[in-house]
């Protein structure tokens, strides 16, 4: 990863915007990850929430689908 | 920062459309699930056929089942002696929509010393939604006032919730995603039930 990729626009979603979405989308229509370290994740994460460090995110692509819209937090 | 990360990684492989949640899980302020990515998943890896996965769902909504019964038994204020009676009869009704799935799914009607049949009854005897011994979940209750007993309630939903919803992911075929789907389904609106007697209690 580039230094450059974090200044790529980014769409942002706030905590509202992403409840409506995962209160209306089928569960097998998103990808919702969670990025952060597993320990956190162990603490509490959002109901069905995939956990892949960011560091992870590189090597672990393909447990994901890229063609469904994918959240982030 | 590390979900823009995430998502400007995400992006640059080619994803769709990705999207930061701004504040992560502190602007959340929703309920949310405990554990260890597999948490819970172990009940679960035996079956492997749909109808399997149902029975094993069957026997952990059973548990939560007698989880509410016992509570209504032990608490003495009326309301919410009503308030888990009322939730004991929702978890039956889920008893009896999981019963209809494993129709459904087999093409035939369970066997009838069901779930005894499907698997052995020890492996998966004091367990509930959520993973949690009942006998453990009583002893926590006592001496509780409804509030936090309603917030275990929530908080053994929300991880049931997350657990149908992984293992939606997880398992192969459509049959079997279905099972899930409509489980985590069920789930979502016990917790919006659950949810919303939580925020009537002073």
């Amino acid at each position: 990863m580039s230094i450059l990729d974090y200044f790529k626009p980014v769409s942002i979603w706030s905590a509202e915007k992403t409840r409506q979405f995962l209160k209306q989308e089928n569960p097998d229509e998103y990808n919702l990850v969670d990025v952060r370290q597993p320990d956190e994740y162990e603490q509490g994460h959002l109901p069905g929430a995939q956990l892949i460090p960011v560091g992870e995110i590189p090597n672990r692509l393909a447990e994901l689908d890229s063609n469904k819209p994918t959240i982030v937090y | 920062m590390r979900s823009r990360a995430a998502a400007s990684i995400l992006t640059g492989a080619g994803f769709k459309e990705v999207h930061s949640m701004q504040g992560g899980i502190r602007a959340w302020e929703g309920f949310v699930a405990e554990g260890i990515p597999g948490a819970g998943m172990a009940y679960f890896s035996p079956a492997t056929r749909p109808e399997e996965m149902t029975t094993l769902a069957w026997l952990l909504e059973d548990g939560s089942c007698k989880f509410y019964e016992s509570l209504a038994k032990m608490i003495e204020e009326q309301e919410a002696k009503g308030v888990f009676q009322s939730l004991k009869k929702s978890e039956e009704n889920h008893k009896i929509v999981l019963w209809k799935m494993y129709e459904e799914l087999s093409g035939k009607p369970p066997p009838s010393e069901f779930p005894d049949t499907m698997m052995s009854r020890e492996a998966a005897g004091d367990v509930m939604e959520g993973g949690m011994l009942i006998s453990e979940a009583l002893k926590w209750s006592k001496g509780k006032n409804l509030k936090e007993i309603l917030e275990l309630s929530i908080s053994l939903e929300t991880n049931s919730y997350d657990l149908y919803l992984k293992m939606g992911r997880k398992v192969e075929g459509r049959s079997s995603k279905q099972v899930f789907e409509k489980l985590s389904e069920e789930e979502k609106r016990h917790l919006e039930q659950l949810t919303s007697l939580f925020l009537k209690k002073p």
